[in-house]
């Protein structure tokens, strides 16, 4: 081996090992918050706890109806409890079709906000997004106006780069261990005049077991969530606001906490028209760090 | 029209958050009490106290954090010592309502994602740290 060829290979030893050495100190040694919610686009008024990183990535794959073909839309969420009643989020997301190319689609910055100190028998919690997506975005967090265009080639929707805003209201309530969730959600695209855009989302869901094992298991009762979501678009003011000419899925949604920092998350989405993709299948794994800000001051010796 | 990069909305975002997300410093809120109708409510798992051993789990897992592994409450989180007879006074009823519901406002979250029964768990857990605890306190609702 040269001395070049040896100075790279410590190197990159070097560097794995302090990646290792930041992993164990953020997220090596500590145990984290159960209970994930098992949805995939309907939110829940539960936000991350202050400091805790959730690190998640999430696969949507659409079976494809005749004309068009099958694709993938990973993407990647960073969500961060800023405090107990404000989690921000960013998301990267990206898209391959079978037959054609893989494209990066864009990212998006969200912020929730609990306005309500208290839990109340509906609780309300405000969402404001910033996305910068194209046109070949594909991941349908959300269904609105008329849906996604999943026929056309990604060389014709990449370059269209669209700028959002888009707000939601999200009510959610817990009874007797279930929870509700309802979304109503409204986008205007700033770099175009679309008008506004309007999409929906339900879900309900409950643990598999309320009572908790005195003994570390995996295979547990309670650490499935199991539920269903519905949701869809509403159309637009520029089209026409309604339920006609859009998509919409019911899906049963499943979370499975894996390990104390982790969960599984599975749901089969079957559409109820045909428009959009007549099965979704989405898939989603997340990892939570505990107490993020204290362990990087650590890292950095500031105080915390 | 102005379109901010990926990296000033991320280091905007990050830099609020660093600021915001500290808390500046624990005492007692004589404003977090819990309704009288919820202080007065008993803990359904009381005459099993096998359960307490599924609080613990809970407890490492949600609270351990804050709290410390022996609730005595890590002075940097400003967290409250849940072995102290302030806290160990109060009743079942008010502790799980303080449970479900946290103070936002404090730094301590909500844990209502939490079926009701693990929030009942958690009380009869946090009970088992009373040791260190005078043992002349009685439960008061708040």
């Amino acid at each position: 081996m040269s001395s070049d060829a040896t100075e790279l290979h410590l190197k990159g030893y070097l560097i794995l090992k302090r990646a290792i050495v930041v992993f164990l100190l953020l997220g090596g040694g500590r145990t984290c918050l159960a209970q994930e919610s098992p949805y995939f686009v309907t939110y829940d008024h539960h936000l991350e706890e202050p400091g805790n990183l959730e690190i998640e990535t999430y696969a949507t794959l659409g079976v494809p109806r005749s004309a068009q073909s099958f694709y993938i839309a990973p993407w990647m969420e960073t969500e961060y409890g800023v405090t107990a009643r404000w989690t921000a989020e960013l998301y990267l997301e990206g898209q391959g079709t079978a037959g054609d190319n893989a494209v990066f689609t864009g990212w998006r910055i969200e912020n929730r906000f609990r306005p309500w100190k208290r839990e109340h028998w509906i609780n309300p919690v405000l969402y404001v997004e910033y996305e910068s997506v194209s046109e070949a975005s594909r991941i349908q967090k959300e269904i609105l106006g008329g849906g996604p265009d999943v026929r056309s080639p990604n060389s014709e929707l990449q370059p269209i780069k669209n700028h959002e805003l888009e707000g939601k209201l999200i009510l959610s309530s817990t009874v007797r261990d279930w929870n509700l969730a309802g979304n109503f959600i409204t986008e205007k695209n700033v770099s175009r005049n679309e008008g506004f855009e309007f999409g929906y989302a339900f879900g309900f869901s409950r643990p598999l077991g309320t009572l908790a094992s005195g003994a570390a298991c995996r295979f547990c009762r309670e650490n499935f969530i199991a539920g269903v979501e519905f949701y869809g678009g509403l159309g637009s003011t520029a089209s026409g606001v309604g339920v006609r000419d859009t998509a919409h899925y019911v899906a049963p949604v499943v979370s499975w906490q894996v390990s104390e920092n982790s969960s599984i998350h599975f749901s089969p989405a079957f559409a109820l028209n045909g428009l959009g993709s007549p099965m979704l299948i989405r898939l989603g794994y997340s990892y939570e760090i505990h107490g993020l800000g204290g362990k990087l001051a650590q890292i950095f010796g500031g105080r915390r | 029209m102005w379109r901010p990069s990926i990296g000033t909305l991320f280091a905007i975002l990050v830099g609020v958050a660093a600021t915001l997300g500290q808390n500046t410093g624990y005492q007692q809120d004589p404003n977090w009490r819990a309704p009288d109708p919820a202080a007065a409510r008993p803990n359904p798992l009381a005459d099993k106290p096998e359960a307490a051993a599924g609080g613990r789990k809970l407890f490492h897992r949600n609270c351990v954090e804050c709290h410390g592994e022996d609730g005595s409450g890590l002075a940097k989180k400003h967290a409250a010592d849940l072995q102290l007879p302030v806290v160990q006074g109060q009743t079942d009823g008010t502790l799980f309502w303080k449970i479900t519901n946290g103070n936002t406002g404090r730094g301590m979250p909500s844990f209502s994602k939490l079926p009701e029964l693990q929030r009942w768990q958690l009380v009869l857990y946090l009970r088992t740290l009373k040791a260190t605890a005078a043992p002349e306190a009685r439960p008061s609702p708040n």
